[in-house]
C-alpha cells in the first residue's frame, strides 16, 4: 500500500483559493465518500482547517499516480474550480514524503506559529469524521495513531509551544517569571478593553484568583466584571486598591498618565514592596515609564511586549530544529512498522516455521551423526538455516511482489500459510 | 579511598554536563541523566567518607583535603534538597560544576597534610562543630547562587532584553524563597558552629575567645548574615538589595573558609 497527500496550505495557496476549498463537517463526510471508492483510493481523510485543505489516501502501489490526479480533479470540482486552476498551488508527497508532512502538520512545524496547539485538535477531528465516514481503513488508522504520538513527543520533548506567542497571553508569561506561579495572584484591569480582557482570561486560567475592574464608566466594568465573578472600582478611587494588585493591566484610552510614578510609590510602600507587574498595552501610554525605575516594579509596554514575543519566536524555531529531528526519526519508524504491517508477520511465521522443521529433522539425525566439536554442530546448524534461507527466498520474494502489487493481501497470505 | 572518590568524581562530572546542557537546551531526559548521576555520585562520595573515617579512623574532617571533600558532599545534599522543593533545575549548572571541581582538587592533594591530634578525635563537640560550619558555608554558597540568579534575572525584567538567561532562570519569588530559607538555615547552623566551637574551646583551653582570624571573620559573617536574615523579615520584600547582601556575604564566607588562614589562624580547617 502507498500512502499520499495532495492538499494547499498558508505557503502555497492565498485565503481566496483556501475558502472556496474548506470543507465543512457535511461537506467533508459526502466529499470523501464520494472520492474514497475503495479501488483507485482505497482510504481517505480530510483535513481542513483555516491555513489547509488537505487530502491523506491509501492507494495500491500501482495505482499511485493515478490516485494523486483523482484527488487533485477532486478538490478541482468540490471547489467547483476550472480544472487545473489549482496546479499552480497544489502540492502533493507520497509515501515517506507524506508521512512525513502529516507528522509536521500534527507537531504543528508546518503552521503560521510554530507550536500553536489547535492543529492537532484539527486533524483529530479530521480522523473522526474519516472515521465515520467509513474512509479510514487499516493503513490510515495506523497512520493516524502514529501521528498523535508523534505530535505528543514533540509537545512533551521539545519547548515548541513553551513560550507565548500572543500579546494577551504575554501577561501570563511575564507574571510567571516573577511569580513563580500565579495561583493566588490577584489581577487588575485598568481600563476594559477587549485585548485586557483577553489577557485577564488568560491569567485567570493560569490561576489567578481576584480580578478587579477600574473603569471610566462603570456600565462596560460591570459587564466585563460578571463574567469573572470580578470586583469592580470607580476610576477615582483607584488608589484605595492600586496596592492589592499582583499584575496590573492598562488599557485605557486616556490620553496622558493614568498610573503615576507617585501613585505607584505609594501603593508600593502599602504593598510591603512586593514585586508588582504592570502591562501597559494602551497607546498613547498610560503608565508613567518612570514606574520602572522603582524597585520591584516591572512595567512592560507594548513594544516590550512585542519583544519578547520575537525572543520567543526564535526560542520556537530552535525548539522546531529539534522537532524536525523527532519527526525524522518517527518517518522512519513508520515506514518499517508499514512494511512490517504489510506481510511481516506472515513471512517472519513462514520463516520461523520453515526453521523449526529443519530442527526437527536434525534433532531427529542427530544421534547417527555420533559425537561432534562445537564448532562441526554450528557448521551443520548454519549450514541448514542457509539453505533453508536461500530456499525459500524466491518464495517469500515472489510474496511481497504478490503484495505490493494488489494482487494479494497480508491476510490472504496468512490464510494461504495456515493451509 | 582514593578510587570510590575518583568514582564519585566522575559521577558529578557526567551530572555537571548534563546540568548544564540541560540548562543551556531544557531538556527533561537530560536533566534526568544529571539527577541520578548526581544521586550515584553523592553515594559513591559518602562511601568514600565513611571509608575514609574507618580507614583513618578519625571523623574525616580536618584537614583541607577533608574539608574541601566534606564541602563538596554537603553542597551536594543541599543541592538535592533544594532541587527536590523548589523543581529549579538551574542551580544544577552552578553548583554540579563545583562539586566537581572540589572533588578534583581534593583528589590533587592527594594525602592529608596533617593527620588529626587525637586530642580532636577524643571528644565528640568538635566533629559537630566542624559539620555544622561546612554545612553553614554550603548553605551560604545556595544563597551566593540564588542571589546571583536574582540579579541576573531582575536585570533581564528591568532592561527587557529577554535573552536566553530570561528564559533559562526561575522566577523572581523562586530564587528569593530559595535564597532566604538558605540564609536562615545557614545562618541557624553558624549560630550552632560558633556556639559548639566556643563550648570545646573554653572546655579545651579555658578560654571561649583567642581573638583568632578566623574568630573575627566567623563573627562579622554571623553578623552580616544576621542582619540579612532580619532585613527580610522586616523590611518585607527588599530582593534586590539582599540578593546584594548574599552576594557580598559570600565573599565574607570565602575570607572566613580560607583567608582566615593566611592570616595565621590557628583553626586548621573547618
Amino acid at each position: 500500500m502507498s500512502i499520499l497527500l495532495v492538499g494547499v496550505n498558508h505557503k502555497t495557496a492565498p485565503v481566496e483559493v483556501r475558502e472556496r476549498l474548506a470543507f465543512n463537517d457535511e461537506a467533508c463526510a459526502s466529499g470523501l465518500r464520494q472520492l474514497v471508492d475503495g479501488e483507485i483510493v482505497r482510504e481517505g481523510l480530510i483535513v481542513s482547517t483555516c491555513n489547509r485543505v488537505e487530502i491523506l489516501g491509501a492507494t495500491s502501489n500501482d495505482q499511485l499516480e493515478f490516485s494523486a490526479g483523482r484527488i487533485a480533479q477532486f478538490l478541482d470540482t468540490s471547489g467547483s474550480l476550472p480544472a487545473g486552476f489549482l496546479n499552480a498551488h497544489l502540492y502533493s508527497h507520497t509515501n515517506e514524503e507524506a508521512v512525513r508532512h502529516l507528522f509536521r502538520v500534527a507537531s504543528s512545524l508546518d503552521s503560521m506559529v510554530v507550536g500553536e496547539p489547535q492543529v492537532l485538535g484539527q486533524v483529530r477531528h479530521a480522523y473522526a469524521l474519516g472515521v465515520e465516514a467509513g474512509t479510514v481503513g487499516r493503513v490510515l488508522n495506523r497512520l493516524v495513531h502514529h501521528t498523535f504520538r508523534v505530535a505528543k513527543r514533540v509537545r512533551n520533548e521539545t519547548g515548541i509551544a513553551a513560550n507565548a506567542v500572543s500579546i494577551s497571553y504575554m501577561a501570563v508569561e511575564l507574571g510567571k517569571k516573577i511569580f513563580s506561579s500565579l495561583k493566588g495572584c490577584s489581577v487588575m484591569l485598568i481600563g476594559a478593553g477587549e485585548m485586557a480582557e483577553l489577557s485577564a482570561r488568560h491569567l485567570v486560567n493560569a490561576g489567578a484568583a481576584h480580578v478587579t475592574i477600574a473603569n471610566r464608566t462603570e456600565e462596560t466594568a460591570r459587564q466585563i466584571a460578571a463574567e469573572f465573578g470580578a470586583a469592580t472600582v470607580p476610576l477615582d478611587q483607584l488608589d484605595q486598591v492600586l496596592h492589592e494588585a499582583d499584575v496590573i493591566i492598562c488599557s485605557t484610552g486616556a490620553p496622558d498618565y493614568v498610573v503615576t510614578e507617585a501613585r505607584t510609590r505609594k501603593a508600593l510602600e502599602r504593598r510591603r514592596n512586593r514585586p508588582t507587574c504592570f502591562i501597559d498595552i494602551s497607546v498613547p501610554r498610560n503608565i508613567d515609564p518612570a514606574v520602572s525605575n522603582i524597585p520591584n516594579c516591572f512595567l512592560f509596554d507594548i513594544d516590550d511586549l512585542e519583544s519578547v514575543i520575537t525572543s520567543n519566536i526564535r526560542e520556537r524555531e530552535r525548539e522546531a530544529e529539534r522537532a524536525e529531528l523527532i519527526v525524522q526519526s518517527e518517518v522512519m519508524q513508520f515506514q518499517q512498522k508499514l512494511r512490517l504491517m504489510d506481510i511481516g508477520p506472515s513471512i517472519g511465521a513462514l520463516r520461523q516455521n520453515m526453521h523449526d522443521v529443519a530442527r526437527a529433522e536434525l534433532a531427529r539425525q542427530r544421534k547417527r551423526l555420533g559425537p561432534l566439536t562445537k564448532d562441526q554442530e554450528e557448521a551443520i546448524e548454519s549450514l541448514l538455516m542457509s539453505t533453508v534461507n536461500k530456499i525459500s527466498h524466491p518464495l517469500i520474494s515472489q510474496m511481497r511482489r504478490l503484495y505490493e502489487s494488489g494482487e494479494s493481501d497480508a491476510a490472504d497470505i496468512q490464510k494461504d500459510l495456515e493451509d | 579511598m582514593r578510587s570510590l572518590l575518583l568514582a564519585a568524581l566522575a559521577a558529578y562530572l557526567i551530572a555537571a554536563i548534563h546540568s548544564i546542557l540541560a540548562f543551556v537546551n531544557k531538556r527533561r531526559s537530560l536533566q534526568r541523566v544529571a539527577e541520578w548521576s548526581t544521586a550515584a555520585g553523592f553515594i559513591l562520595h559518602t562511601a568514600a567518607l565513611a571509608a575514609d573515617w574507618v580507614i583513618d579512623g578519625h571523623y574525616p574532617l580536618f584537614s583541607l583535603r577533608e574539608a574541601l571533600s566534606f564541602l563538596g558532599w554537603a553542597l551536594v545534599a543541599l543541592y538535592s534538597l533544594v532541587l527536590y522543593r523548589y523543581r529549579t533545575q538551574a542551580v544544577g549548572a552552578f553548583t554540579m560544576p563545583l562539586v566537581s571541581a572540589l572533588t578534583l582538587l581534593v583528589l590533587l592533594i592527594g594525602t592529608n597534610s596533617s593527620n588529626a591530634p587525637a586530642a580532636f578525635s577524643a571528644t565528640w563537640l568538635f566533629p559537630i562543630h566542624t559539620t555544622l560550619l561546612i554545612f553553614a558555608y554550603a548553605a551560604f554558597f545556595i544563597v551566593f547562587m540564588a542571589s546571583v540568579m536574582y540579579l541576573l534575572q531582575e536585570r533581564e525584567l528591568k532592561l527587557k532584553t529577554f535573552g536566553a538567561t530570561f528564559h533559562r532562570l526561575p522566577s523572581l519569588t523562586t530564587v528569593n524563597e530559595i535564597a532566604t530559607s538558605s540564609a536562615a538555615l545557614g545562618l541557624t547552623l553558624l549560630t550552632l558552629g560558633i556556639a559548639t566551637g566556643v563550648i570545646w574551646s573554653s572546655s579545651r583551653f579555658g578560654r571561649f575567645w583567642r581573638n583568632d582570624p578566623k574568630e573575627i571573620f566567623a563573627l562579622l559573617t554571623w553578623g552580616l548574615y544576621f542582619y540579612l536574615t532580619i532585613y527580610r523579615l522586616t523590611a518585607h520584600w527588599r530582593g534586590r538589595s539582599a540578593a546584594w547582601l548574599g552576594v557580598v556575604g559570600f565573599a565574607l564566607v570565602l575570607l572566613t573558609f580560607v583567608g582566615a588562614r593566611f592570616l595565621g589562624s590557628y583553626h586548621v580547617f573547618g
